[in-house]
């Protein structure tokens, strides 16, 4: 099924790869979507260190090792998404095994009955020539390497088309999940969204794998367009097992009045990459990103957002926060772009660190490109260990020293959390943050 | 038996000697208050009884119901029944007043051999203590001081004291920031909580405190040393003749 092209040898130093080739199933624009991406990678290559984007990260264990795509879906069965299945919460869910649809595995209720729900692969008619209109549109090929990889590669993809006025009351979870693999093995994600005027949902997206010998790379992209006056909650969950690379690119495009808010919440994988991007193309659209990282050991996490002020009267908000223990390392690098048009721009950047031990570092930077007179933009970033003098507060009053810092550390990432829209959202990620912070040896905090 | 007695207490904050040689004797029932002019070390020896970081004890001791408290904890010490009301009480975004404070009564309550409150008692409780100090129920949920006023945090710290029950309450420098109705309510608060068997030790720089919260003993700090000891005419003459006189005097 997947097929190779012969890269041109003058290219091979700076790309030293050959993108792989998903399966197109017999879809000619599949097969043309694919070839682009290619293209696409041999023009531009690895993301390199002189890109001042990809500066802060060492993408070489992933330009090093010769990742193969999965040939199919690998065996999982429910034990094996036990734990990161959230069906039992009654939310739908829709998984990917190794890139390739289960339906087997995933729990649809109906959710066909209010709206449109389409693998790549088995689109016809319609349905077809509106993946074409969006797919790729927001997130090119040619945005960076691995947006051009994901275009060449992926295997399937998830359409999700919200027809006006709809609001899906229940959460949408779309699980990609990757097994054991004999070999370094890449899965290209790859998932639309369409939200038209008017509606209304909550959608996760969470990444996981299972541990194995050879370290296995997901390289995502998302593409996101919410139509005029629609209301979308993202939240991706990254919980790939310790050794597992992770690259993921979301590009969202907002239209007038609509409100976009996201949650990026990192408690997984070695070495994780977070690109996103949020184009305010018209008037009165709000966007609004948050961020969780819980990381520890050797784990490292760059966060890196753009939002693209294009029109006037858009607000936007952004809550980036990273718990780091061990040697962990993060990396936030939040970017304003205000055009000449966006006037009456607000904006509010705000990036907080509470570091858990002397050795984990994070580096953290605004960076504001405004072009428009009439606008309020602000950023804030701090990073130190535990406040002190809260601490003693605590204590003073009775409260343990080792309660008072599970209290202070509960209450850093609650600020994050209880921004979370959809309620029994907010309760599944408050649970998966105890278990995280259980992890690092951080008593839980009943309530 | 004292409730404290701070005997020859001296003590360093980074380096440098702030208080020289301090003793003081608090008995049950009593209130006491420490005057004395910027920088004479009145906060210090509040920090350095709570068990704040960062002060470094370099001689003397300090007593609390007949134990050694140094080695303690300042949560040990809280648990042992003593209570600082801050000078500039902590924010802590994120966590609630009501979460805190349920946590904070348990723990003295487990300390202390007594059974834990549930929810139901625990809302009886402050309640109660709250229609004293006159607050609005809608405090229990907003997040520790955070957004607060100067008086509505200085208000939130006698709460504290009151739901906590503490047989020492120190007082740091509670009347800076507030408006003369606030000060009335806070003292209220502390008055109510005066009787036999509790020390109240108030740390000011003014004297204006002392009209509500009347002290049985008054000491006046200057370079670390108490120079100068008297009941509540000390208060009435230091505020008519300023701390120079004293310095002068001594």
């Amino acid at each position: 099924m997947t097929q190779t092209v012969q890269t041109d040898q003058r290219l091979k130093g700076r790309t030293a790869h050959t993108p792989h080739i998903g399966p197109h199933h017999g879809h000619k624009w599949l097969e043309e979507f694919h070839h682009a991406g290619a293209a696409a990678f041999e023009k531009i290559g690895w993301p390199s260190a002189d890109d001042e984007q990809w500066r802060y990260i060492n993408i070489t264990p992933i330009t090093q090792t010769s990742f193969r795509p999965a040939a199919g879906p690998g065996s999982a069965g429910r034990g094996e998404l036990a734990g990161v299945s959230l069906a039992g919460r009654g939310f739908y869910e829709l998984v990917f095994v190794d890139g390739y649809f289960s339906p087997e595995l995933s729990e649809i209720g109906d959710l066909a009955r209010l709206i449109e729900f389409q693998c790549f692969h088995d689109a016809s008619g319609d349905r077809t020539d509106r993946i074409r209109r969006y797919l790729g549109h927001e997130l090119p090929a040619m945005s960076n390497g691995f947006a051009a990889l994901n275009t060449a590669g992926f295997s399937d993809g998830i359409f999700l088309y919200l027809p006006a006025g709809v609001a899906v009351q229940k959460p949408i979870h779309i699980l990609w999940f990757t097994t054991r693999h004999a070999r370094p093995t890449v899965v290209f994600p790859r998932c639309l969204i369409s939200a038209c005027s008017g509606s209304q949902a909550t959608i996760i997206q969470s990444f996981a794998s299972l541990e194995s010998d050879h370290p296995p790379l997901t390289n995502a992209a998302t593409e996101v367009i919410c139509g005029r006056d629609s209301r979308l909650e993202l939240i991706k969950l990254e919980r790939e097992a310790p050794h597992a690379f992770h690259v993921a690119n979301e590009a969202v495009h907002v239209h007038a009045g609509a409100k976009f808010q996201s949650l990026t919440f990192n408690a997984g994988a070695l070495l994780v990459r977070n690109n996103m991007t949020v184009h305010l193309a018209e008037p009165f659209g709000e966007a609004t990103l948050n961020g969780l990282t819980i990381s520890s050991g050797n784990q490292r996490v760059d966060n890196h957002t753009t939002l693209d002020h294009a029109a006037e009267n858009c607000p936007s908000h952004e809550l980036y926060k990273s718990l780091l223990a061990g040697n962990a390392t993060g990396v936030f690098r939040g970017k304003i772009l205000v055009r000449p048009d966006a006037q009456k721009t607000d904006s509010k950047q705000t990036s907080k660190t509470m570091l858990l031990s002397d050795d984990a570092v994070m580096n953290s930077q605004p960076q504001l490109e405004i072009y428009a007179n009439d606008v309020k933009c602000t950023h804030g970033s701090t990073t130190g260990p535990i406040d002190e003098e809260q601490l003693f507060y605590l204590q003073s009053r009775g409260v343990s020293a080792a309660r008072a810092r599970s209290l202070l550390t509960y209450a850093f990432a609650g600020d994050v959390l209880n921004r979370i829209i959809h309620p029994e959202v907010r309760e599944t990620l408050s649970t998966l943050t105890s278990e995280c912070l259980h992890q690092l040896h951080i008593e839980s905090v009943e309530s | 038996m004292a409730l404290l007695e701070v005997d020859n207490l001296s003590a360093r904050v980074q380096g440098r000697d702030i208080l020289k040689g301090i003793n003081l004797t608090i008995n049950p029932g009593e209130v006491h208050a420490i005057m004395g002019p910027n920088g004479s070390g009145k906060s210090t020896l509040a920090s350095v009884l709570a068990g704040r970081d960062n002060y470094e004890v370099t001689g003397g001791s300090v007593q609390f119901n007949g134990k050694d408290i140094l080695e303690m904890s300042p949560d040990e010490r809280a648990c042992e029944g003593l209570f600082l009301a801050f000078q500039y009480p902590v924010e802590i975004p994120g966590v609630s007043t009501s979460y805190f404070l349920k946590a904070a009564v348990n723990a003295i309550r487990k300390y202390r051999g007594e059974p834990e409150l549930d929810a139901m008692d625990f809302l009886k409780l402050i309640k109660e203590k709250m229609k004293l100090l006159e607050m609005d129920q809608s405090f229990m949920n907003r997040s520790i001081n955070e957004g607060f006023s100067g008086g509505e945090k200085k208000r939130n710290e006698i709460f504290q004291m009151t739901v906590l029950d503490p047989k020492l309450c120190i007082l740091d420098e509670t009347d800076s920031g507030l408006d003369i109705d606030a000060l009335k309510i806070v003292s209220q608060g502390v008055n109510a909580l005066r009787n036999p068997t509790r020390g109240i030790l108030v740390v000011t720089h003014y004297q204006r405190l002392l009209n509500y919260i009347v002290p049985d003993f008054v000491h006046v700090l200057r370079d670390g040393r108490i120079i100068k000891s008297g009941d509540k005419s000390l208060a009435l003459e230091l505020e008519a003749k300023g701390y120079g006189w004293l310095e002068n005097a001594a």
